[in-house]
């Protein structure tokens, strides 16, 4: 494919700027991509901390522990959607489980997404029409959350930044964790100054 | 956000999506995920890096519900020790 060479000319380039010197601006290009900054990190695992502190209440001692890991995953998932400031589809569906009024949007922007569909089905669409490229299509619209529907571009601009929403997730919930499994202050203080 | 889309390689009209645009898509794509981040672009298939891409979430998911069961044992205990909820709390806010 042509398109595939130009890319690769232009990936390259940026190869080749990849020095070992160069590391520090990779660092910094990194930090400007969205959910890879430190105050984007913060954010989420303040309000995470305060969302969790409500789920412990009196009546969750007496709750099974799968139960209780569910509601975690479940805080952790709606505080993620609600960092992203609705910026994304996939934070939109999930708040949309949280916010009944949420699914008005909903049905609007599943109906844009179907004349996006046959807008697209015009062109000459090689790559796309591919049975293995479709199956796939169809397997990673059912990861991302609200893009079961969604035409082909959109899906990988959504699945990119959702996958950079959960590697921040991660950190943030790995961070917390030893945070809590830290114990002494010695400990704490040192996962926040590394 | 189809201003995002309005690239220098767009060659007809603007409700068109040209297979570069995917393909653009695609490897950006391909750069965030570790495994494929390696292999020069023009070695890995469109249907490679949705394989990955798909694996990779998956992945994804399985940590943040193991993190999730290890917060919620931790949690747990964490409240009955109010000195490290304290250090949390002033360390966060």
């Amino acid at each position: 494919m042509d398109s595939t060479h130009s890319n690769t000319f232009q990936e390259s380039n940026h190869k080749k700027r990849r020095k070992i010197g160069d590391l520090t601006t990779d660092q910094n290009s990194l930090n400007l991509m969205p959910w890879r900054s430190e105050s984007d990190q913060n954010t989420y695992s303040k309000k995470l901390i305060e969302a969790l502190r409500r789920i412990n209440s009196p009546e969750t001692t007496t709750t099974t522990k799968p139960r209780v890991a569910g509601q975690v995953r479940e805080t952790a998932d709606r505080v993620l959607a609600s960092t992203a400031k609705g910026r994304t589809r996939w934070s939109r569906a999930i708040l949309g489980k949280w916010k009944k009024l949420r699914r008005h949007h909903r049905k609007v922007k599943k109906a844009k997404a179907g004349s996006g569909l046959n807008r697209a089905g015009i062109e000459k669409e090689r790559l796309r029409r591919l049975p293995a490229v479709q199956k796939k299509t169809r397997v990673l619209g059912r990861l991302v959350p609200g893009c079961r529907k969604v035409p082909l571009p959109n899906l990988l601009e959504e699945a990119t930044d959702y996958i950079s929403a959960l590697e921040m997730q991660v950190r943030a919930m790995t961070a917390l964790a030893d945070l809590l499994a830290g114990g002494t202050s010695a400990g704490i203080a040192g996962q926040v100054l590394s | 956000m189809s201003s995002r889309r309005s690239r220098s390689r767009q060659s007809g009209g603007s409700s068109e999506i040209t297979d570069a645009q995917i393909t653009d898509l695609i490897s950006k794509l391909q750069q965030l995920i570790p495994e494929l981040r390696a292999s020069r672009s023009n070695k890995v298939s469109a249907t490679k890096v949705l394989q990955e891409t798909c694996n990779y979430i998956k992945n994804l998911h399985r940590e943040v519900d193991d993190l999730s069961d290890r917060l919620s044992q931790l949690l747990a205990t964490t409240d009955s020790n109010s000195a490290q909820a304290a250090i949390i709390r002033s360390l966060l806010m």
